[in-house]
C-alpha cells in the first residue's frame, strides 16, 4: 500500500532522514517507535507533504502513485491522512464547515458527488457519539478551545469522517488519560480493515496495548534500525532506546 | 474653488486624490450608459435610490438637492460635496417609527460627481441605509456626504459597501447621537482602486452606543484609506471598533482609528480592534490607533496587528483535503468576517458575507 525507499530528507538544510525504507501492506497496521529527534515527526510531515521538508532523494509510493510528486490536498484525496501530533487551531473556521468543505473538495477530485448536508450530519453523528465528543463542541472553531484529549479525539473523528485508505497517526496517544487513549485506540481498531493501512508514531508501548501492530520498527538517527513483531516494543520498553542506539 | 487636502497633512498621507485633482473640473454626464442596477443591489427587495455620476436615476426618500448640516465642523471633501452636489436624498423618520431598509446606490460614470444625504431620525426612529458605490468602465471621482442625527433612542444600521474599480470614491459620514442612540455599521471595501472613507461620530448623550466595524481588501494597485473618530462628548457612552484590512498585489489598505474622550466624559467604554493580513510582500496595511483620552475614569481596550497567512494552518487544511487556494480563501474569510458580526440581521449580513467570499476567493 505504501512503500518508502531510501528516503532522504531534509528540513532547514539539516538532513533528518538518512535512507529510510518501509513498507506496510493494505490491512496492516505498523508501529514506527524511536528516541525524541530521530525523525519520526519529520516522517509524518514528509510523507503529508509539508512544506519546508525537502525531499533529498528516495521514493514513496503509495497505491501506486509517487506521493512525493503529489500536492497535499491531492494526497488526502488519494486517501492519505495524517493525525497531527499537535492539530492547530484555526480561530475563525467552524470545525464542522471545515470538515464539509474537505470531505467535499476530495471526492470532487476523485470525481465523486458531493455528500449532503443530511448524510454528512448523520456520519457526524454516528462519529460523535462514539468518540464522545458533544456536537456543540464540534461547531466551535477548528480544535480552539480544546483540551489536548480532546484535539487528539477531533484528530480520530476527522479521520472517522474522511475515511481515508492509510493513516498516519504521529504520536496519536501523547497527551492522552487512560479512558482517552481507549477511545482513541478503538476508533483505530473500527478503522482497521482490509483494504486500509496504519502507521503510528509513538514513543511508548501503551498504545500498542490497546492497538496490536503487525510489524514494529526502530527509527533512530533517520533509518530503521530494527524490525519486528509485537515482541520488540515490549523488549524496547524494557530496555530503553539505548541499547538500541548501541 | 475650496482646495484639496495634500498628503503633506497627516491626516490624509495615505490617501489617493489624484483623480480627484485630475477630475475636479469635469462634472459627470448626465446620460452615461447605465450598467445593470438590479445587480448592484445587495438586498432585495428593497426602497432604492441610484444616483448616477450626481444625478438622481431613480429615488426613494425625498430626492432634493439637500443642505448640509452647517453645525459640523468643516472638511475639504465634505464641504466640497455639499458645494457642488447637483442632487441627493433626505431621509427623516418620525417619532417611533421604522424607516425600513433603504439602498441608496452610487454609480461613478465618468467625470466628478458629488452628492449629499441627510438622514434624521426623531426619537425611537429605526432606519436601515445600504450605501453601495460601484462604478461603470471609466476613471471618476465620486464624493458623497451623509450627515446624520440620531435622536433619543433611535437607531441607525448603516452598510457602506465600495465595489469601485476604476474611480476614486470618497465619503464622509458625519453620525451625531443623542441619549440612548444606537449605531451599527459595517463597512466592506473591495477595491483595487482609490477609496477614503471617513466616519465621524460624536456620541451626545448619556447610553449612547456605536459600533464602527469594517473590512477592506486592496488588491491591484489599491490606495484605501479608512478614517474613523469616534468622540465620547458626555459620560456613560459605548463604542466599538473592529477593523480587518487584507492587502494583496501592489495594494494599500490603511486605519487612521479614533477615539476621543472628553474631558468630563466619564465611565465611557470604548473598543478597538485593528488587524491586517498581507498576502504578499509587494502589499501594504497601516494601521494607526489614534487614541485622545481626557478623562481619567475610562475603559479604552486596543489591539493591533499585522501578519501573514499561518503556514500550518493553511498545512493542516491542506492536508485534509483543501486545494491550497480554498484552504487560503477560508483562514482568509476567517480573519475578515468578524467584523461582519456586527449586523444581527442575517438578511443583511449573508448577502454582505457572500459578496466578501467571493472577493476573497478572487484574491486567493
Amino acid at each position: 500500500m505504501l512503500a518508502i525507499t531510501d528516503l532522504h530528507a531534509s528540513v532547514g538544510g539539516t538532513p533528518i532522514l538518512k535512507g529510510l525504507t518501509l513498507s506496510v501492506g493494505a490491512g496492516e497496521v505498523h508501529a514506527i517507535m524511536g528516541p525524541n529527534g530521530a525523525g519520526k515527526s519529520t516522517l509524518a510531515h514528509v510523507l503529508a507533504g509539508r512544506e519546508g521538508y525537502e525531499v533529498t532523494g528516495g521514493t514513496a509510493v503509495f497505491l501506486g502513485q509517487d506521493l512525493l510528486a503529489m500536492a497535499p490536498h491531492e494526497r488526502a484525496a488519494a486517501g492519505l491522512f495524517l493525525g497531527f501530533q499537535y492539530p492547530v487551531e484555526i480561530p475563525g473556521v467552524s470545525n464542522l464547515l471545515f470538515l464539509r468543505t474537505a470531505l467535499n473538495a476530495q471526492r470532487k477530485l476523485r470525481g465523486e458527488p458531493e455528500v449532503s448536508g443530511a448524510e454528512f450530519l448523520k456520519r457526524v453523528r454516528a462519529e460523535a457519539q462514539a468518540l464522545g465528543l458533544d456536537m456543540e463542541m464540534l461547531k466551535r472553531p477548528v480544535n480552539m478551545g480544546f483540551s489536548g484529549g480532546e484535539k487528539k479525539r477531533n484528530e480520530a473523528f476527522q479521520m472517522g469522517i474522511l475515511q481515508p485508505r492509510f493513516a498516519l497517526l504521529d504520536e496519536t496517544d501523547s497527551g492522552l488519560d487512560i479512558d482517552a487513549l481507549k477511545v482513541v485506540a478503538d476508533s483505530i481498531n473500527r478503522f482497521r480493515g482490509p483494504d486500509r493501512g496504519v502507521l503510528l508514531i509513538t514513543h511508548y508501548q501503551r498504545l500498542l496495548d490497546h492497538v496490536r501492530p503487525d510489524r514494529v520498527h526502530i527509527l533512530a538517527a533517520g533509518r530503521i534500525v530494527e524490525s519486528g513483531g509485537p515482541e520488540l516494543a515490549l523488549r524496547l520498553e524494557a530496555q530503553g532506546y539505548g541499547a538500541i542506539a548501541a | 474653488m475650496r482646495e484639496l487636502p495634500s498628503r503633506r497633512e497627516e491626516a490624509w498621507r495615505w490617501a489617493d486624490l489624484r483623480l480627484a485633482e485630475r477630475l475636479r473640473a469635469v462634472p459627470a454626464p448626465a446620460n452615461d450608459a447605465l450598467p445593470d442596477l438590479d445587480s448592484l443591489a445587495l438586498v432585495r427587495p428593497a426602497a432604492r435610490a441610484v444616483l448616477a455620476g450626481g444625478h438622481a436615476i431613480e429615488s426613494a426618500g425625498r430626492p432634493t438637492h439637500p443642505a448640509p448640516d452647517r453645525s459640523i465642523a468643516p472638511h475639504p471633501l465634505a464641504d466640497i460635496a455639499a458645494a457642488e452636489a447637483l442632487a441627493g436624498l433626505v431621509v427623516d423618520v418620525g417619532e417611533g417609527e421604522d424607516g425600513g431598509l433603504l439602498e441608496c446606490v452610487h454609480l461613478g460614470t465618468s467625470g466628478a460627481a458629488h452628492s449629499v444625504l441627510r438622514v434624521e431620525l426623531a426619537a425611537g426612529a429605526r432606519l436601515t441605509l445600504v450605501e453601495t458605490i460601484a462604478d461603470a468602465e471609466a476613471d471618476h471621482w465620486s464624493n458623497i456626504r451623509l450627515d446624520a442625527r440620531l435622536g433619543e433612542g433611535a437607531e441607525l444600521v448603516r452598510i457602506l459597501r465600495i465595489e469601485t474599480v476604476h474611480g476614486l470614491a470618497s465619503t464622509r459620514a458625519h453620525v451625531a447621537l443623542a441619549r440612548a442612540a444606537r449605531l451599527a455599521e459595517v463597512s466592506m471595501i473591495a477595491s483595487p482602486a482609490a477609496v477614503r472613507a471617513e466616519t465621524h461620530v460624536r456620541l451626545e448623550g448619556e447610553g449612547a452606543e456605536a459600533v464602527v466595524n469594517g473590512v477592506l481588501l486592496a488588491s491591484g494597485s489599491a490606495a484605501l484609506d479608512v478614517v474613523t473618530r469616534l468622540q465620547h462628548e458626555v459620560p456613560h457612552t459605548v463604542s466599538r471598533q473592529l477593523w480587518r484590512l487584507v492587502a494583496a498585489g501592489m495594494g494599500q489598505a490603511s486605519i487612521a482609528g479614533g477615539v476621543a474622550v472628553a474631558r468630563h466624559a466619564q465611565k465611557t467604554d470604548a473598543a478597538q480592534s485593528l488587524r491586517g493580513l498581507l498576502l504578499n510582500r509587494t502589499a501594504a496595511v497601516n494601521l494607526k490607533p489614534e487614541l485622545e483620552i481626557f478623562a481619567d475614569d475610562v475603559a479604552c481596550a486596543h489591539g493591533c496587528a499585522v501578519g501573514e497567512i499561518d503556514p500550518l494552518q493553511r498545512f493542516y487544511l491542506e492536508s485534509r483535503g483543501l486545494p491550497r487556494p480554498e484552504a487560503r480563501a477560508l483562514l482568509m474569510q476567517a480573519f475578515a468576517a468578524e467584523a461582519l458580526h456586527a449586523l444581527a440581521d442575517p438578511e443583511l449580513s449573508q448577502p454582505l458575507a457572500d459578496r466578501l467570499a467571493g472577493h476573497l476567493g478572487a484574491l486567493a
